[in-house]
């Protein structure tokens, strides 16, 4: 009896948090759907009369197509040269004791605590000076170094969970170091490293801050940057406004879905010394 | 004379000594650098990339908030020592922008958790859709943060929003609530949509923590005659404690830098409701082009999570020691 109580109890929790969770989403997704004279007639979530007729302006009046591919090339970007450096130094923190070894792992962690206002405000005058200020690149550079600092620690946990035997033979037979990482720890790390290349991405993805202080004209903007003029711009048209955050968020969820068991073992892996 | 000799001596001889020393250490070095040469090697992009990306701005920074530095008189520039930051210490607003980051940070992360934690339990153990409630309520953690801005918003519109719709149709009120245009509610809606982003977090590491304890711990406590509440209370609370300091510690510091979820829904308002250090950094530096004021700012910010980051990596050694 009380066991069935219990199990009643439960999923009424579990389902009032999951309204909670999905809820701002599905009310966004049906606005999107719904033609501007129902957005503030019809209250319910559903669409009487759906259309496509908002992706059609967001894709076709606005921008939102070209933020998107710079967002792509970005997030591409970011992903590649960010795991490139990592899977170096994140094999050197697993397989070396080097002088400095905790010193550097630490500053890897510490990192991640600096407000991102305090080297906003530096880097800007930096770029500034640098032209490279509403760039891509000053974004790209930021963002690499940003997913640096988690993707190390990330790597290094897999890395230690490779075997050192199997290098050591490979060692023994005269393989060079080199070699070894990229003919025997890559291709046993693939999890790992799409794990970490999903996080990267997802970092260059979702990035508002320094997008917003580091680009001015708007053929530049990520997609990021964009949304959030739009909410000026559509203040009285929601259902463009939510087209455009439906869409912004579609690329995330596809990813979050496909990765989802890597994903929620690496989101305590990078922030800590797992 | 046999004092001076036998002094002579003893610096020869420890002369000596040390060269032998000096010589092993010699040795030490070289085959510690062969051996970990292709080591240095490996982490040398990474650290130049550090440097020009989190080092050099910071240093930057540090020297630039020891200015009066102003976009908009930029003949006026010089050095300044520690005015700005005993002017900060001095301001009024600044210690507004401090409690509200310390309300912002405190209540985010405190409802987080506890939401998390319910949630973390209720999940723990295997029954019937546990999958799809996993998967479902992630979802607001990837979310990107102004997606997360623009979506509250438009529940929170003041007409048209479902909020306001839904409370008006079930009559509890009449007109409808400004959400993020009172500054009380307002807080109390921005730390709302920060929980609904950061509760996937911590129900997740908590899950992590829970699948960890052995059956066999709750079976022998149940054979001693615990309840389920003393099961709870003995067993689980005490072996979940350590990583739930270390997520609440990380979500601290994240939440305390948060800039996305406040300026896209508020913009720091109304009236500075909701304007953390944070957000006063950035209105200082980019909006009245005081840079040198607005990098003390940041500083202090930073200054106030190393000390939070210290306290972090101290309990991550310990948990390592035991």
């Amino acid at each position: 009896m009380s066991r069935s109580v219990f199990a009643l109890g439960r999923h009424a929790f579990l389902l009032l948090l999951c309204l909670f969770a999905v809820a701002p989403l599905l009310w966004a997704l049906g606005t999107a759907f719904k033609p501007q004279t129902e957005v503030y007639t019809n209250r319910g979530l559903l669409p009487h009369d759906p259309t496509l007729q908002n992706f059609i302006y967001v894709l076709g009046q606005t921008k939102f197509g070209h933020w998107f591919w710079n967002t792509i090339l970005i997030a591409t970007a970011t992903t590649v040269l960010s795991l490139a450096i990592a899977i170096l130094a994140g094999y050197a923190l697993s397989r070396y004791r080097f002088w400095g070894w905790g010193i550097y792992g630490n500053t890897l962690l510490l990192v991640q605590m600096f407000p991102g206002v305090m080297l906003a405000i530096p880097l800007f005058l930096i770029f500034t000076k640098l032209a490279l200020v509403d760039t891509l690149w000053s974004l790209l550079i930021t963002y690499m170094t940003f997913a640096l600092a988690f993707s190390v620690w990330m790597l290094k946990g897999y890395f230690d969970g490779i075997p050192r035997e199997i290098e050591e033979a490979a060692l023994i037979d005269g393989a060079s170091r080199m070699g070894v990482l990229w003919r025997i720890v890559l291709p046993l790390s693939g999890p790992g490293i799409s794990t970490v290349a999903v996080f990267a991405f997802l970092l260059a993805w979702n990035e508002f801050f320094f997008a917003y202080i580091f680009l001015v004209s708007d053929k530049n903007y990520t997609l990021q940057m964009g949304l959030y003029t739009f909410i000026n711009q559509f203040f009285t048209r929601w259902e463009y406004l939510m087209t455009a955050s439906v869409l912004t968020t579609l690329p995330v969820l596809i990813f979050f879905f496909a990765m989802q068991r890597y994903l929620t073992r690496g989101l305590i892996a990078g922030a800590t010394k797992g | 004379m046999a004092k001076s000799t036998r002094l002579a001596q003893g610096v020869s001889l420890s002369a000596e000594k040390q060269e032998k020393a000096d010589a092993d250490w010699r040795r030490q070095v070289r085959s510690h650098l062969i051996y970990n040469k292709l080591a240095y090697y490996l982490i040398t992009p990474s650290i130049v990339m550090i440097v020009l990306i989190y080092f050099y701005p910071m240093l930057n920074g540090i020297w630039q908030s020891m200015h009066y530095f102003s976009r908009v008189q930029p003949w006026a520039y010089r050095f300044t020592g520690l005015e700005n930051y005993l002017t900060a210490l001095q301001t009024h607003d600044f210690w507004v922008a401090l409690r509200t980051s310390a309300i912002w940070t405190l209540g985010g992360v405190l409802a987080s958790y506890l939401l998390g934690l319910a949630a973390a339990l209720l999940l723990n153990g295997s029954f019937r859709g546990r999958g799809i409630y996993r998967s479902v309520l992630l979802l607001p953690w990837v979310v990107p943060p102004v997606v997360a801005g623009t979506s509250w918003m438009w529940m929170y519109a003041d007409q048209d929003g479902i909020i306001n719709i839904t409370l008006r149709q079930l009559g509890i009120i009449s007109k409808p609530i400004y959400w993020l245009s009172v500054p009380h509610l307002a807080m109390l809606a921005v730390i709302i949509v920060h929980v609904w982003r950061s509760f996937p977090f911590m129900m997740i590491t908590v899950l992590a923590a829970l699948s960890g304890i052995s059956d066999d711990i709750y079976e022998a406590g149940r054979i001693d005659g615990a309840s389920n509440w003393q099961l709870l209370r003995y067993i689980t609370f005490p072996l979940i404690f350590p990583i739930s300091v270390t997520a609440t510690v990380l979500s601290s510091i994240w939440t305390f830098n948060d800039f996305g979820t406040i300026f896209v829904l508020t913009g720091g308002g109304p009236a500075g409701a909701t304007t953390t250090l944070i957000i006063q950094s950035y209105k200082e530096a980019f909006q009245r082009y005081n840079v040198g004021y607005g990098t003390s700012l940041a500083v202090i910010a930073m200054i106030l999570m190393m000390g939070i980051g210290v306290v972090y990596l101290r309990l991550q050694a310990r948990e390592r020691d035991i």
